[in-house]
């Protein structure tokens, strides 16, 4: 750095409008990251005039990965562990509609037994996924109990995983035809006691959190997301049904057994970042309730398709989605007969979100930038794919 | 608004943990248990057997040497290798048998899955760390030793609250 550089050309600080004796009465820009100053590997350029947003314009792809270029050189089995990767904290749902493209594409067909362990782990890791994102809204409202408590209630769910699939985290447990291993035996009774002990948990949560004075200050009617510009923004999940949208694809489009389940589908009208946090917890609920009654309801039999190494799949085109935890997240698979995919496209529910994010910060104070960019459920990795 | 009497119901809910039992668990002392003998495939069926996936063990009298479960490593970690092994087996005639590296492998099993003889699974140890990277990358004598961890402590549920025990 010269001696003679100047304030305004250090990267992400700039004064605009500035006078000419040099006193600024203008605009500043700042960069929110993209080193993790609490936003994930993502950057977020702001424009502040005084504590005011004016603009916020989100720059994605600073951890972009070219998981879908990798895709076209790795064959059907060989893509499961690197595309459970940019979602990791949510494995099984990133990986749900892929197993389900190519089990299209390649004509396989599934054992009930296997859509029903499916539903369980989805469920299951849905709970997981929004305790790491509730405890991390948490901390960055400095409200560290909720960081404690999700991320300690984690720990019941993701022993159940571990004990179904072999890893805590991730899993890749899904593969075209089915599921890697059968249940173990202790399976159904232990995640019944974990899950029924984890429901009376949720209840402690409304109190320590959603009804604490501290959490609401920061997050009722801040970020307000009207009911139409959710939809003309292309909201999804969580962020979508908190404006009173009452869409998912669990019930728009069931997938495996999920139209056999009994389940509903939460919405509120209020939109703002309280709504956008509490529509997961009761959402919570709803996951509880679904794997309880695929546990009830799961048949014996065979859990995987036995598949040749390499299988492959007939020319066509397969498109599948699925509601993961931070909403609708589709695949687009395209193949040309070869036991490699032509094209994988991934649709994921986090980029969607950067034009609400956009949206939804212009006009806010900057001290509330944190209560809304975590009330968008944005996974910078997931975003960049 | 009931500022006053939020505040009071988040203590009341805060202040009812001092009598539960703390959930965490005392690492290096308490170790957890898990189900069955770590992830293991039955080529046959063409399914698995549920177990954790920790670090690999290599039965050298099965293995021969095919080179399938580096194929499958192959655009996944690229973490095993072929390399020759002194001792002669009948069924390897090649003497080649997998090296692992554990400082690229991501633990994801689906060298277990394409080996057909039985030869490759994986066990519960997941004490893996060492000291340079070289030590990551176990042989295949090291991999034939089965691995000593063993965990005791598994999640409880009662009255008090979930809690780790023996």
């Amino acid at each position: 750095m010269g001696v003679e550089m100047g304030r305004e050309r250090i990267p992400g600080f700039e004064l605009e409008g500035r006078d000419e004796d040099g006193m600024d009465r203008g605009i500043l820009t700042l960069s929110v990251g993209p080193q993790h100053p609490g936003s994930g590997h993502f950057r977020l350029i702001v424009k502040v005039d005084g504590d005011m947003i004016v603009e916020a314009l989100p720059d994605p792809g600073y951890v972009h990965r070219g998981e879908e270029k990798m895709c076209e050189y790795r064959n059907y089995i060989q893509n499961i562990p690197h595309l459970e990767r940019p979602m990791i904290a949510d494995s099984c749902g990133i990986l749900y509609p892929y197993v389900l493209a190519v089990e299209e594409i390649c004509n396989i067909a599934v054992p009930e037994r296997a859509k029903y362990i499916r539903v369980i782990m989805a469920e299951i890791n849905r709970c997981i996924f929004e305790l790491y994102w509730l405890g991390i809204y948490g901390i960055f409202l400095g409200h560290s109990t909720m960081f404690m408590w999700p991320m300690a209630d984690r720990e019941l769910l993701i022993d159940l995983a571990e004990m179904a699939s072999g890893a805590r985290v991730t899993h890749a447990y899904f593969v075209p035809g089915g599921v890697r291993n059968d249940l173990p035996d202790a399976f159904p009774e232990k995640a019944k006691r974990h899950l029924l002990y984890f429901k009376n948990r949720l209840k402690e949560y409304k109190d320590i959190f959603y009804d604490n004075p501290l959490f609401q200050a920061r997050t009722v009617g801040v970020g307000i997301l009207s009911k139409e510009d959710a939809i003309n923004l292309g909201a999804t999940g969580p962020v979508l049904r908190a404006s009173g949208v009452e869409h998912d694809i669990r019930k728009v489009e069931p997938y495996d057994v999920y139209d056999e389940l009994d389940f509903e589908v939460i919405t509120m009208k209020e939109g703002d970042s309280f709504a956008r946090a509490y529509v997961p917890w009761l959402e919570m609920y709803e996951s509880v309730e679904i794997a309880l009654q695929a546990l009830e309801k799961m048949p014996s039999g065979p859990v995987r398709t036995k598949l040749g190494p390499n299988p492959k799949g007939a020319v066509g085109e397969a498109f599948k989605r699925v509601e993961a935890a931070r909403g609708e997240l589709a695949y687009y698979l395209v193949s040309d007969g070869n036991p490699k995919p032509y094209r994988v496209k991934l649709s994921v529910p986090s980029f969607r979100e950067i034009p609400v994010m956009a949206h939804l910060l212009k006009g806010a104070k900057l001290a509330d930038m944190p209560s809304i960019y975590w009330s968008m459920n944005y996974w910078p990795v997931e975003a960049d794919r | 608004m009931g500022s006053v009497s939020g505040m009071l119901r988040t203590l009341a809910s805060g202040s009812k943990h001092l009598a539960i039992k703390r959930f965490t668990l005392r690492y290096p002392e308490q170790k957890l248990k898990f189900v069955g003998d770590g992830y293991q495939f039955d080529p046959k069926e063409g399914v698995g057997i549920a177990g954790y996936r920790g670090r690999h063990i290599l039965y050298h009298d099965k293995c021969t040497g095919c080179q399938l479960c580096s194929i499958a490593c192959e655009g996944i970690a690229e973490a095993i290798s072929m390399v020759k092994v002194d001792k002669q087996y009948k069924q390897n005639k090649k003497g080649i048998m997998p090296q692992i590296d554990y400082g690229k492998c991501v633990f994801c099993g689906l060298c277990v899955d394409a080996c057909p003889f039985y030869a490759l699974f994986m066990t519960d140890d997941y004490e893996l760390a060492a000291y340079t990277k070289e030590h990551l990358i176990y042989t295949p004598d090291q991999l034939a030793v089965k691995p000593k961890y063993q965990g005791t402590y598994e999640i409880k549920i009662d009255e008090l609250g979930a809690y780790h025990d023996e």
